[in-house]
């Protein structure tokens, strides 16, 4: 993608699209075929090796854990007992924080998103106060919030339930530090659906829901998808938030800070690995099937 | 029949439409940029709301403000609208967009028929974005009659094509409107789009009407200066008689030489002159006016004065409104 915004590129197009007059050539993902790297000058091969030095620098603690790893010692912090614990425990709460935010964040993205609601930026200001607050401090407040004491807490106690160092509290934490992710990804992507074919859809005689289900949620799909994986990666991930308000029960990312702090960095390491293997197949499915949804409706 | 009279508030001026279109009646609303004729075609689809006035389609009540109180919601219109954009579904194929009204069965024998007639039968398991633009302008017609609407509303559809697939396309919804009875309204800021479609004209300005009838009629002999200067009248000359009365001066209503049977002589001289087309444009003054004017033959060479006859025009009096067939004015 790097070389999408080359002048190579941008050639191509103004030349695809000059064939049809009056007729706006489709929007597609700048790929030049002619001049695959788009090096015509000192800064365009500056502009790659920057991008190549940046890719492998993110790239770089992936690498890292991989050649880390031996077999041995996975095979041993993975195969002492309860070590797969925290990882059923991540699963659940995370296909729970999965659920709570689709049921209650995408009314929110889609209103958003349509600009129905009164006064939009205080609801974005409110969406993107979890992402802009420290997870830490997330948690602290958190404490403060729904913690035995206050009055959240004591109606939840009421209900036999408590919001610190449980399952719940586990899910509330993943919330917290998901659903800006998901909410501002899934806004972007319902802003994207042309209401002109939702308004011709129902001059075809569809009821605003069928429109939704019909056109609104397909064309959105693949960038709801990409914000899901987000959010999901992002609520495997959570720790900040988690470690104050839910230490017990263990996920992922708890059974590491642990398993640091009593045995070392090598006993870690294997559950980094399974972290990561949990945490990236959803978000890279989720990748290719709305590139390929995508190429699809561009060609 | 689609009746209608409504005002839409819009934050610049209040836009009025009052209009009767029968079925099989092709109506065309043509004016500048910006007069509201967009905002009449939303408010008959029912997308913006009607600020007073009614909208009754074939008896239908879809719009009333006065009590009893009706605003009909769009899916329940069934009222076709056409925009520039084709506005295909792109996750779709081109049979699934053909098919999209509820009801319609993509498989059925009316689909294939229509399909047929629009020349589009050997596309339908494409994807829209492999269409060219009047393929996909065909599809978005054709889903229209699929949905079975009753009334048709064209908003530009045909502005962005070439002169000759316009063509194509605006003979296509013509016929398909005799075919099928329905009103049609199509929206135009183009004079001959709007009179190569339109069995009747309405001059829109700043959302009022100015007038309604004939293309030729309106063209010709335009109610009002205001209504002649949207119609492409580029100059007004002064009359020796009646005091303050003007004629209207279409460029391409000018003949070269004095014809005094054929309208209005003038000699003026010529400032400028250019190939235009394939004739000429001569820049004239005529009675202290800038006008420019276009020519079959070019102009003899030398900036002398030049004899040209004003074909019939309108003339118009001090208040701006036509006065009577210049027989008893003179220039």
């Amino acid at each position: 993608m790097s070389w999408a915004a080359s002048p190579a590129a941008a050639a191509s197009g103004a030349a695809r699209g000059g064939d049809s007059p009056g007729q706006r050539p489709p929007a597609r993902p700048g790929r030049a075929a002619s001049q695959p790297l788009g090096i015509r000058s000192r800064s365009g091969f500056a502009a790659l090796a920057g991008t190549a030095v940046i890719w492998i620098a993110l790239l770089g603690p992936v690498i890292t854990l991989i050649t880390h790893l031996s077999g041995r010692a996975i095979v041993t912090s993975l195969t002492a007992p309860g070590a797969l614990d925290p990882l059923v425990i991540s699963i659940e709460s995370g296909a729970v924080t999965l659920a709570v935010l689709v049921l209650l964040g995408t009314p929110l993205a889609w209103m958003l998103a349509r600009g129905t609601l009164p006064f939009p930026r205080v609801w974005e200001a409110g969406v993107l106060s979890s992402l802009l607050l420290p997870p830490l401090v997330v948690g602290l407040l958190l404490i403060f919030m729904v913690g035995p004491y206050t009055p959240i807490g004591q109606g939840l106690g009421a209900l036999h339930l408590s919001a610190t160092n449980t399952f719940l509290a586990l899910v509330i934490a993943q919330v917290y530090e998901s659903a800006p992710y998901y909410v501002l990804g899934a806004q972007a992507s319902f802003g994207s659906v042309d209401p002109r074919l939702e308004q011709q859809a129902e001059l075809l005689g569809d009821r605003p829901r069928r429109v939704f289900r019909r056109v609104t949620l397909p064309l959105a799909a693949p960038g709801l998808a990409m914000a899901l994986a987000v959010a999901w990666a992002r609520a495997m991930g959570a720790f900040g938030a988690v470690i104050i308000i839910a230490y017990h029960p263990y996920g992922l990312p708890l059974q590491i800070w642990t398993s640091l702090q009593e045995t070392g960095l090598a006993s870690a390491l294997p559950f980094a690995l399974v972290l990561l293997v949990v945490a990236l197949p959803l978000p890279l499915a989720a990748y290719i099937w709305s590139a390929r949804a995508r190429g699809r409706r561009r060609g | 029949m689609l009746e209608v009279d409504v005002e839409v508030d819009r934050r610049d001026f209040t836009v009025r439409a009052g209009f009767q279109v029968a079925p099989g009646e092709r109506l065309a609303l043509f004016g500048p940029s910006g007069a509201g004729k967009t905002t009449i075609l939303e408010a008959l689809a029912g997308l913006v709301p009607a600020a007073r006035g009614s909208v009754v389609l074939a008896g239908r009540v879809l719009t009333r403000t006065a009590a009893p109180h009706r605003a009909v919601p769009p899916w329940r219109r069934r009222v076709g609208l056409l925009r520039q954009d084709p506005g295909l579904f792109p996750h779709l194929s081109v049979r699934q967009n053909l098919a999209y009204a509820p009801g319609t069965d993509p498989y059925g024998e009316d689909a294939a028929e229509i399909a047929g007639q629009l020349g589009i039968g050997g596309l339908l398991d494409d994807r829209p974005h492999r269409l060219s633009g009047g393929q996909a302008h065909r599809v978005a017609l054709g889903r229209l009659l699929l949905a079975q609407c009753d009334a048709l509303l064209l908003d530009e559809p045909y502005a962005g094509l070439d002169s000759g697939l316009r063509r194509v396309l605006t003979d296509l919804v013509r016929s398909l409107v005799a075919a099928r009875q329905v009103p049609a309204v199509l929206v135009a800021h183009e004079l001959p789009e709007a009179q190569a479609f339109a069995d009747r004209l309405a001059v829109l300005d700043r959302g009022q009407i100015l007038q309604v009838g004939p293309p030729g009629p309106v063209v010709l002999q335009p109610a009002t200066r205001r209504v002649a200067e949207l119609v492409g009248y580029a100059g007004f000359v002064p009359l020796a008689a009646p005091d303050d009365a003007v004629a209207g001066v279409h460029p391409e209503r000018v003949a070269l030489g004095a014809h005094p049977s054929r309208g209005i002589v003038l000699n003026v001289p010529v400032l400028a002159c250019r190939p235009s087309g394939a004739g000429w444009e001569a820049d004239i003054e005529a009675r202290g006016e800038l006008l420019s004017c276009r020519l079959a033959d070019r102009p003899a060479a030398g900036g002398g004065e030049l004899s040209i006859t004003l074909l019939d025009p309108p003339c118009f009096g001090p208040d701006g409104g036509l006065l009577p067939r210049p027989e008893q004015v003179s220039a």
